[in-house]
């Protein structure tokens, strides 16, 4: 009698013990399985040139912002500009409203808005993406003024 | 070998001990962070996008590392407590949750007063902060569940296995920030790193975190005296010890 | 696995004889999602915008609601401190109770589903989406609060205290399943959200319940 039940004891607990096993495995390969998938609610300006952005649907979009390309309306706070990924990609951003302190060309930003299906963001929201890489002035002008292939690459890993 | 670890399990060989390095380390930790703050605020060179904002940095990443390991830590004591019962760690979870909780305020605080002038807005949605958020709750449970058991018997218990519960929640503060593309930048400091920043920004952002560190664990030695005087208040040392004072 | 069985059986059949528990936490949902219209104004596209946050939060809620007597009876009239001293497995206990909380507060909600998009004016894709994520997601639900139910038996008015206790743990799950839905509505993929789900079930299920079993016998060790 004594036997039977410390056997039962013991599948039970073997039981629970393959049960939290598998659950264990299974939860690893979903995190594997999700990991390869991206979850994307951030479109760069080349996967909107490209068409995956979904139109007339709020998402966020960002990327630098070109020298030189910034248009301030004559009358109001309309702003457009355009976004790039340093490569070829380009999307025209349109916004009404106060712009961050920490806008400005070549800067990178993050803009929540709209996709219109003439290809131009209209965005609601603009918000500067400030980097980890800080510096004083000084060393910002030096790295400016040395060359500008470095000053590129520097751009770029800052975007990244 | 646990011998070392359970001596220093009784309250009273750890008052005793605690005694001793008190003053010295809460002196240290002062004057540690006078000194960072000070170089921070008057003598490191200003950014070269942000300005003069950048310097809330030296208050804001010391807070929000030390609100994450402060979980690790009180979830560590949590650990410790439950597998060899020792009343200590219980102590010691409890008298960290409140310091983890008003460091978490600090950080999100601080962070909201930086994100103004560098994001344009005091609060972002953003994986980073709201995981901070979500720890600033998950001690305002430990807290809570603490008082509303207060003469339970499994109160030390019970807090414990939420501690450790919690502590699931922090590999997805861990990895928010690679799930969901955000605003928030990737951490601005790591041991294992090089430091993007120059020597003269990130020098002085050691010493903040160094001397948060050390004023973090000076409070919380101090606390967990003051509770141990409380709770042993009837046995001989503590008596003996008071009568010297 | 007898006594899993056995638990979920008598669950199942004391919610039946007293349903008044098991359909005030879906009363309670359907008026809370049929207030925000009143509130926020008939609009549909609007209503539609918002509508995934608006059925989560109303959902976990809900769950919420039905979570504090998941082991109160059990702790009033001794049975739970008899299952603890019993040889059999608190573990196993534990993952039973659980499972009959969600076939009477998770599943029914995710029936009501359907009802709670009309209101809200989503389209088919939403539909889907939301049913499918409140699937996924509402054991994780049972698997969390039991948790907290389990850390709250003994106390007075432990009900608010399981909602604090167990909101932060919500947070990953209710961000992702919203998240879903709207990828859903805007018609771009959702399988990277759905593996996210799943993980994080599997992951529960694996963790929470031991959990909970040390909590119902901290809660019965007095």
């Amino acid at each position: 009698m004594k036997f039977g039940r410390m056997k039962s004891h013991r599948r039970n607990r073997m039981l629970i013990i393959v049960f939290i096993v598998c659950a264990a495995a299974g939860a690893t390969t979903f995190t594997l399985f999700a990991l390869n998938e991206n979850i994307n609610l951030f479109y760069s300006p080349e996967q909107i040139v490209r068409g995956e952005a979904p139109l007339g649907k709020t998402i966020r979009a960002g990327g630098m912002v070109q020298d030189g390309s910034v248009i301030r309306a004559e009358e109001g706070l309309g702003v457009s500009f355009v976004v790039s990924d340093l490569k070829s990609a380009q999307v025209t951003i349109e916004f009404e409203g106060i712009l961050p302190d920490m806008f400005r060309e070549g800067q990178g930003i993050i803009a929540l808005g709209q996709l219109t299906d003439k290809g131009v963001f209209v965005a609601e929201e603009v918000l500067a993406k400030h980097d980890e890489n800080y510096m004083p002035p000084e060393v910002a002008d030096a790295l400016k003024n040395e060359h500008q292939s470095s000053a590129e690459t520097y751009n770029k890993a800052n975007y990244n | 070998m646990f011998k070392w670890f359970h001596r220093l399990g009784s309250p009273k060989i750890f008052f005793e001990m605690s005694g001793r390095w008190q003053v010295p380390l809460l002196w240290l930790s002062v004057v540690m962070l006078t000194g960072g703050a000070a170089w921070a605020l008057l003598f490191v060179p200003p950014d070269y996008q942000q300005g003069n904002s950048v310097r809330i940095m030296y208050i804001h990443v010391p807070a929000a590392i030390l609100a994450q390991s402060g979980y690790v830590m009180m979830s560590g004591a949590a650990a410790v407590f439950l597998i060899w019962r020792i009343k200590l760690a219980d102590v010691a979870v409890k008298c960290i949750a409140p310091l983890g909780a008003s460091i978490t305020f600090i950080a999100l605080l601080t962070g909201a007063i930086w994100g103004k002038p560098t994001w344009g807005t005091w609060w972002v949605w953003d994986a980073r902060l709201t995981s901070t958020l979500v720890l600033f709750f998950l001690y305002i449970g430990v807290i809570a569940l603490r008082s509303a058991m207060e003469r339970h018997a499994g109160a030390g218990r019970a807090c414990a296995i939420l501690a450790l519960v919690g502590v699931v929640n922090l590999p997805v503060i861990k990895f928010s920030v690679e799930w969901w593309y955000t605003l928030h930048q990737p951490a601005s400091f790591s041991l294992t790193e090089k430091p993007t920043m120059p020597v003269e920004m990130w020098l002085p952002l050691l010493v903040m975190v160094v001397a948060y560190y050390l004023f973090f664990f000076a409070i919380w030695i101090m606390r967990i005296r003051n509770e141990i005087l409380l709770t042993e208040k009837n046995t001989d040392w503590v008596k003996q010890w008071l009568a010297t004072r | 696995m007898n006594l899993f069985i056995a638990s979920v059986q008598r669950d199942l059949l004391v919610h039946f004889r007293h349903p008044s528990e098991v359909l005030n936490p879906l009363i309670f949902f359907v008026v809370v999602i049929s207030l925000f219209p009143l509130g926020i104004g008939p609009e549909p596209g609007q209503l539609k915008e918002i509508a995934p946050g608006i059925v989560w939060v109303a959902a976990l809620l809900a769950t919420l609601m039905s979570m504090d007597s998941m082991f109160r009876s059990d702790f009033e009239d001794g049975s739970l401190e008899q299952v603890v001293l019993s040889e059999q497995s608190t573990f196993i206990f534990v993952l039973a109770k659980v499972a009959s909380h969600w076939l009477l507060s998770g599943l029914p909600l995710v029936l009501l589903m359907p009802l709670a998009a009309l209101l809200l004016f989503l389209d088919e894709a939403g539909i889907w989406a939301l049913t499918l994520s409140l699937l996924l997601v509402s054991p994780t639900l049972s698997l969390l609060g039991g948790i907290g139910a389990a850390l709250t038996v003994g106390l007075p008015r432990g009900g608010l205290l399981v909602t604090i206790l167990v909101m932060p743990l919500y947070v990953p799950v209710l961000v992702l399943a919203t998240a879903m839905v709207q990828a859903a509505e805007a018609g771009s993929e959702t399988i990277g959200y759905i593996y996210w789900l799943l993980a994080i079930l599997f992951g529960a299920v694996c963790l929470a319940p031991i959990a909970t079993a040390a909590a119902v016998n901290v809660a019965t060790d007095q």
